[in-house]
């Protein structure tokens, strides 16, 4: 009797009608019906039956609620659960197998949050993973290339002024032609 | 999971436990031993025992088959089988049952009728 750790246990054969608030821990294997607010967990087990409003920390539900959560932590709907409310957490899990009708509100300020942690965790690995390879490489190996190739490229357009000066060839021909009169002109 | 099992282990016949600090506002009903650490205003109603731990706050009409308070109890009790007021306790109401027990000590304002044919 003297050792307790402020946790609450509502046994099976228990049904308590009204408001159930305290700062520690609450456990319904029984049935509450009103509300429950409370400052930590909040365990449904599989033989718990809560119609309530309930205000709690975490819940972690294994029997039937019926009732809107709202949870500063998490909510987690395990799949022997059956529940129709509405919840909000910023942390819902649902289990595969749970029963659960209602609606989910995990919050604006969570987004916001993940939003900024996402674009750290992405960028922060992924781009030193490609830059530094990228620059020692491209640097090292094919911006030498690169100036060669550019050089080259250069001469590559001063041989390709050239074959635009190839057309200018058929006046070789004309030229030829010309020979060709001359040697025509030699027959005469 | 763990202080479930701890609970379980330490008291065996109390399934049930309203833990310090925890204010239950409305009413108890069933068929099992509770233990109070915490608060219960409105109405207790058991076929088991119901004990008020001290530092245990009860302010509500009890009925209940045998009833052990440590604590503070507020309010009119029902025993089918038994009281049992500690040395401790401090309970202001009236009390019906056909054994009562009140240890040195204890402080208690109210009427007792023991004469409870059941």
């Amino acid at each position: 009797m003297a050792t307790n750790d402020g946790s609450t246990i509502i046994g099976e054969t228990i049904t308590v009608t009204g408001n159930v608030s305290g700062e520690e821990d609450l456990t319904v294997r029984g049935r509450v019906e009103g509300s429950i607010a409370i400052g930590k967990t909040l365990i449904v087990e599989q033989t718990g039956v809560v119609r309530a409003e309930v205000q709690a920390g975490n819940c972690v539900i294994s029997g039937v609620v019926v009732g809107n959560i709202a949870a500063s932590e998490s909510v987690e709907i395990t799949k022997e659960a059956r529940m129709v409310g509405d919840i909000s957490a910023p942390r819902v899990i649902i289990a595969d197998g749970a029963s659960f009708r209602g609606r989910v509100d995990m919050g604006d300020v969570n987004v916001d949050a993940a939003g900024e942690e996402r674009p750290a965790r992405i960028a922060q690995p992924v781009r030193p993973a490609l830059r530094p390879p990228a620059r020692p490489e491209r640097p090292a190996a094919r911006l030498p290339e690169r100036v060669p190739v550019r050089e080259e490229e250069g001469s590559d357009e001063e041989e390709r002024s050239f074959p635009p000066s190839k057309p200018p060839a058929p006046p070789v021909p004309v030229g030829l032609g010309a020979v060709k009169r001359k040697v025509i002109v030699r027959r005469k | 999971m763990a202080s479930i099992e701890k609970a379980q282990a330490a008291r065996p016949g109390a399934q049930t436990v309203i833990g310090t600090g925890f204010v239950v506002d409305g009413e108890i009903t069933g068929s099992e031993n509770v233990v109070v650490h915490g608060t219960v205003k409105g109405r207790v109603t058991l076929r088991e025992a119901l004990v008020v731990d001290a530092g245990g706050v009860v302010e509500a009409d009890v009925e209940t088959a045998t009833l052990e308070v440590a604590g503070q109890l507020t309010g009119n009790v029902s025993a089918s089988e038994r009281v049992e007021l500690k040395a401790e306790s401090q309970v202001t109401g009236d009390i019906r049952a056909p054994r009562i027990l009140i240890s040195d000590g204890a402080l208690y304002r109210g009427s007792i009728d023991m004469d409870v044919k059941r």
